[in-house]
């Protein structure tokens, strides 16, 4: 068992079941299925997995307080919290549950309203009123540990936070996780265990015989699979169509975060923290200043609906947006560390909830679809869910007993000890050559990431398994290091590395072809 | 295990550019023979063999070098010397006890324990997102010293269609670089209303192969998913904001940001050194010590120098100093703060630990003027000036103080000198 994705490798004949997206629901799902049976394929048309929306998100494990009552998602979502420890068990994957703080402010009630009333009055409800209608929300929900915090709490907790506060609700179960490391390690620990992962493999029909789903075309080949999976993410209402099991749509919805310097911004807050602001338009849940799982602090994300399903472009106006916005909620903001801005798309339906079910009119075909925020908080009471379906579809439902959960995490050079760091030095000499200067990545982990599981085939695919220039100087001493040692890696000249795939080119030519070139062109005018 | 062996060396000096071997140099010639040099590159010489252009050692040499030929003539004087040189090698953390760890392939983790410290890490490129420039995030956007090095030292060509933004030296130097390698450059879009980089380099540079400099010009979106496609470029107003129906497509497959340089502090920082938020470099005294006492810091890492020669001289002036606290132990007196008045952005040193010597200053202006006088006072009298035709602000004003000429304005203000300013006049006033 176990194995790697090899370049190219044919796609096999058929498939028990067959997973379309390795985006956190793909792998979530995957992942679980594998427990069951190794009979198991994942797609993914992109380079890397979790490359669409999964590797563009805030990493909150939402508690679920933000999603309306009575919906798929926020029922997942309190359910999906609850098992997140246990989900990231053996996986070497961090969970950090630094809750949130949601803060009301003058803000928090709009001045349609409070220009109504005495100013006595709004203290009074901004002040006793509002946290309790806040708990009693979250209680409703099934929200465990909430407690109301005055004004001094807030500080005590978070010195940045406007002084303009007037109380607040801390959330202790609110957690971050890495998303794309999250998604890697759970495919990484499906393909250990017999799972087949198959990269730039875009699905491009369905065939369905007799109601029921017989195989799925690629651009590399067919599948024969009685049981497919739609976890394609913003692409679920395309991929439902191809097997004449849609009649939903995606609607995309364009999220926009910025990103700081970890050594400026460390500190900076210490739990997620956001405003509260009743009856307040859009469609995300507001956002919020939130450290990621590497310890960066992000900003973020905006709402904007957007025709194009690849707009992962950031405009003067969005950053300037979201400045704006927090601005408020963080008077002193240190602009100028920021090092980074990423947007992502969500891809909610129009019914704005979850869509996990078996179709009704194509057997064997399961959609999971609408998977927007909190798809993440919510992927292990997805795949909870979506594993029950299937065993309903004839997936064995007992236990492999050979079934592995732990996925052996590379070394990373900065979490050792001197100690540690000497013996792996001495064994590959690699451990001792730092590649990366911002973030501390050794030439050894590189190539570590370059030959494992999924193999790093790219910059950003390497990037994204060791940190190689996400720094404050996002590449500019490692980059060609990087290329350097892909190239070296995988046997390719270096004009031929990318950043992330076809058509991402890093270098144009060697040095005087350019010149040759411009000769022979003059000579033949 | 690998055997080990502390190092416990008189001087250890971070960064092997032209800072840290001027400095190793400067405390070797003072008559400290136990110094190690720790360089994480392969080579010496910093981002010296990179700079194939000429240009360097007009002040210090009185001659024209390239940067290879600069850097060489030290490395060749430190072969010569005792001083030991890690190449390869990372250094990880300085303690405000001047402990130094570090790593490298073939000893692993080492550590140093010196009595002085000299700061040489030189500075590092500002990026993309430093300067909000919305868009995508293709490949092809990369900064002036990146290509610079692709070209120069790698053999490698980071593009064909080249739009260049900001006008620093090296974005300048970068245009003719891309120009005379068969690339076709653009154009080169600075924000401000005055270019970044030195006057000679607009002329040898863009006027002479006839590429567009354009003032009051940013990039406000790039496009292309993959690989940059084209970028959209607008005039600025005065408050620098993109004026919306002044934009333009530009057909290109590079960006190069060449958008300014920021010191390379973060190891500063751990061991407890004072920056100054103007410089983004580490308060300095007249003989380049820094706030923590036995650290001393000196070339790019202080503040971003316009030419080498400047990097070379505090380079000798902190590795005479660490020389001199460590053979003479020193005691620092009562601080006199050096502050920058008129036009004067900032000036390095930020203080004066000792009047009884020569000081130079380096400073810059904050906007361009014409005939002008640069002075140093101590509190109203005049220690030192000197008169200018034109200023502008990439380019570092200089002057040296004399002990005598500081005890002589101290003996006309007819009191103990607590401060010192700098500052920029109209020259008819
Ligand atoms: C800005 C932003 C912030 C967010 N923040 C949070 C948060 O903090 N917490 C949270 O819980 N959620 C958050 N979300 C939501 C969360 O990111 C998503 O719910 C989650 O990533 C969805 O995962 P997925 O696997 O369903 O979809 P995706 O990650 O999009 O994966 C789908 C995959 O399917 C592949 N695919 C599509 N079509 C095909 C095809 N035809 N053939 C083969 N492969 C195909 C795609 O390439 C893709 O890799 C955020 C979303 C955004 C945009």
């Amino acid at each position: 068992m176990g194995g790697s994705v090899k370049e190219a490798a044919p796609l096999p004949e058929s498939a028990g079941v067959v997973i379309i997206g390795a985006g956190i629901s793909g792998c979530s799902i995957a992942r679980e299925v594998v427990k069951y049976t190794d009979d198991v394929v994942i797609l993914d048309k992109e380079t890397d997995v979790a490359d669409e929306t999964t590797k563009a998100n805030n990493a909150e494990v939402h508690s679920g307080i933000g999603e309306k009552t009575g919906t798929l998602k926020q029922k997942l979502n309190v359910r999906g919290n609850r098992l997140y420890d246990e989900f990231v068990e053996g996986l070497g994957i961090e969970l950090k549950r630094q809750g949130l703080l949601i803060v009301i402010t003058p803000r928090t009630l709009p001045t349609s309203i409070t220009r109504w009333l005495p100013k006595r009055v709004v203290r009074y409800v901004l002040e006793r009123v509002v946290p309790r209608l806040i708990m009693r929300n979250g209680r409703k929900k099934g929200i465990p540990g909430q407690t109301v915090l005055t004004r001094q709490e807030i500080f005590d907790r978070e010195p940045h936070v406007t002084r303009n506060a007037i109380a607040g609700v801390f959330d202790p179960t609110y957690g971050l996780v890495s998303p794309y490391k999250l998604a890697m390690a759970l495919a990484e620990n499906a393909i250990q265990n017999g799972a087949r992962l198959f990269l730039e493999t875009e699905v491009t029909g369905i065939k369905v015989e007799g109601g029921a789903v017989v195989s799925v075309v690629t651009n590399r080949g067919e599948i024969r699979a009685p049981i497919v999976v739609n976890a394609a993410g913003v692409f679920a209402d395309k991929v439902a169509d191809m097997a004449g099991a849609g009649g939903f749509e995606i609607h995309p919805r364009k999220g926009a975060s910025l990103l700081f310097d970890r050594d400026i911004t460390a500190d900076y807050v210490h739990s997620s923290v956001a405003e509260f602001r009743m009856f307040h338009k859009g469609h995300s849940k507001g956002g919020g200043a939130m450290p990621t799982a590497e310890g960066n602090l992000q900003l973020g994300p905006t709402a904007i609906e957007t025709g194009d399903r690849y707009d992962t472009s950031i405009s003067a106006e969005e950053i300037e947006e979201i400045f704006d916005r927090f601005y408020y909620l963080l008077p002193d903001f240190p602009r100028s560390a920021i090092i980074s801005a990423f947007s992502g798309i969500r891809a909610p339906t129009l019914d704005e909830d979850f869509i996990i079910e078996p179709s009704a009119r194509t057997k064997g075909f399961v959609n999971v679809a609408g998977i927007q925020s909190p798809g993440l908080a919510a992927a292990p009471a997805i795949a909870e869910m979506v594993i029950g379906i299937l065993h309903g579809l004839g997936v064995p439902d007992t236990r492999r007993e050979d079934f592995d959960p732990v996925r052996p995490a590379p070394p990373r050079f900065t979490e050792l000890t001197d100690e540690e760091r000497d013996s792996l030095i001495e064994k590959d000499p690699d451990f001792g050559h730092i590649i990366c200067r911002c973030e501390t990545v050794t030439e050894a982990e590189v190539v570590n990431a370059i030959h494992g599981p999924i193999p790093a085939k790219n910059m950003d695919m390497v990037k994204r398994r060791t940190r190689v220039g996400m720094g404050r100087c996002q590449g500019g001493f490692c980059g060609f290091r990087c290329a350097e040692i892909i190239a070296r890696e995988r046997g390719i000249p270096i004009t031929e590395v990318t950043k992330d795939g076809a058509g991402s080119w890093v270098f144009a030519d060697e040095t005087k072809h350019l010149l040759a070139e411009g000769d022979a062109g003059e000579a033949g005018q | 295990m690998i055997s080990k062996k502390k190092r416990t060396p008189q001087l250890a000096v971070i960064g092997g550019g032209p800072a840290g071997l001027g400095a190793a140099l400067a405390a070797s010639k003072a008559g400290i023979d136990d110094i190690v040099m720790i360089e994480r590159d392969i080579e010496l010489g910093g981002i010296l063999p990179q700079c194939i252009h000429d240009g360097f050692g007009s002040k210090v040499f009185k001659e024209v070098l390239t940067g290879p030929q600069y850097a060489q003539r030290y490395i060749d004087e430190i072969a010569r010397t005792n001083v030991e040189v890690l190449l390869n090698t990372m250094v990880l953390e300085l303690a405000s006890n001047r402990t130094i760890t570090a790593v490298n392939s073939a000893e692993g983790m080492i550590t140093i324990e010196p009595k002085a410290v000299v700061l040489a890490m030189g500075c590092r490129e500002r990026s993309r997102h430093q300067v909000f420039i919305p868009g995508y995030r293709p490949a092809g956007v990369i900064t002036a010293g990146a290509a610079q090095r692709d070209i120069n030292i790698e053999g490698l060509m980071p593009g064909r269609k080249i739009v260049i933004l900001g006008s620093g030296d090296i974005g300048l130097i970068m245009a003719r670089r891309f120009t005379l390698e068969g690339a076709q450059v653009e154009g080169v879009y600075e924000i401000m209303d005055h270019p970044g980089g030195l006057p000679r380099n607009i002329v040898q540079c863009c006027y002479d192969y006839d590429i567009p400099l354009l003032l009051s010009h940013t990039v406000t979106f790039i496009h292309g998913k993959k690989r940059v496609e084209g970028v959209t470029v607008a005039h600025v107003d005065a408050d620098l904001k993109a004026v919306k129906d002044t934009e333009c497509f530009i057909d290109c497959d590079t960006l190069v940001l060449s958008v300014g340089l920021i010191p390379e502090n973060e190891i500063s920082k751990h061991a407890g050194v004072t920056l100054d938020p103007v410089t983004a470099g580490p308060i300095v005294d007249e003989r380049m010590e820094t706030t923590v006492d036995g650290i001393f810091a000196c070339g790019n890492v202080v503040n971003v120098f316009d030419l080498v020669d400047y990097v070379t001289r505090t380079s000798e002036v902190a590795g005479r100093g660490a020389a001199e606290y460590v053979l003479a132990g020193r005691k620092r007196e009562a601080p006199v703060r050096v502050l920058p008045g008129r036009n004067v952005k900032y000036v390095v040193p930020q203080f004066v630990s000792d009047l009884g010597r020569d000081i130079d200053f380096y400073f810059r202006v904050e906007h361009p003027e014409r005939a002008v006088t640069a002075r140093v006072l101590a509190g109203t009298s005049p220690v030192k000036s000197k008169k200018h035709k034109m200023v502008h602000p990439p380019e570092m004003l200089t002057a040296t103080a004399t002990a005598a000429d500081i005890a002589e304005a101290a003996k006309a203000e007819g009191r103990q000198v607590d401060s010192l300013l700098v500052e920029v006049v109209d020259s008819g006033k």
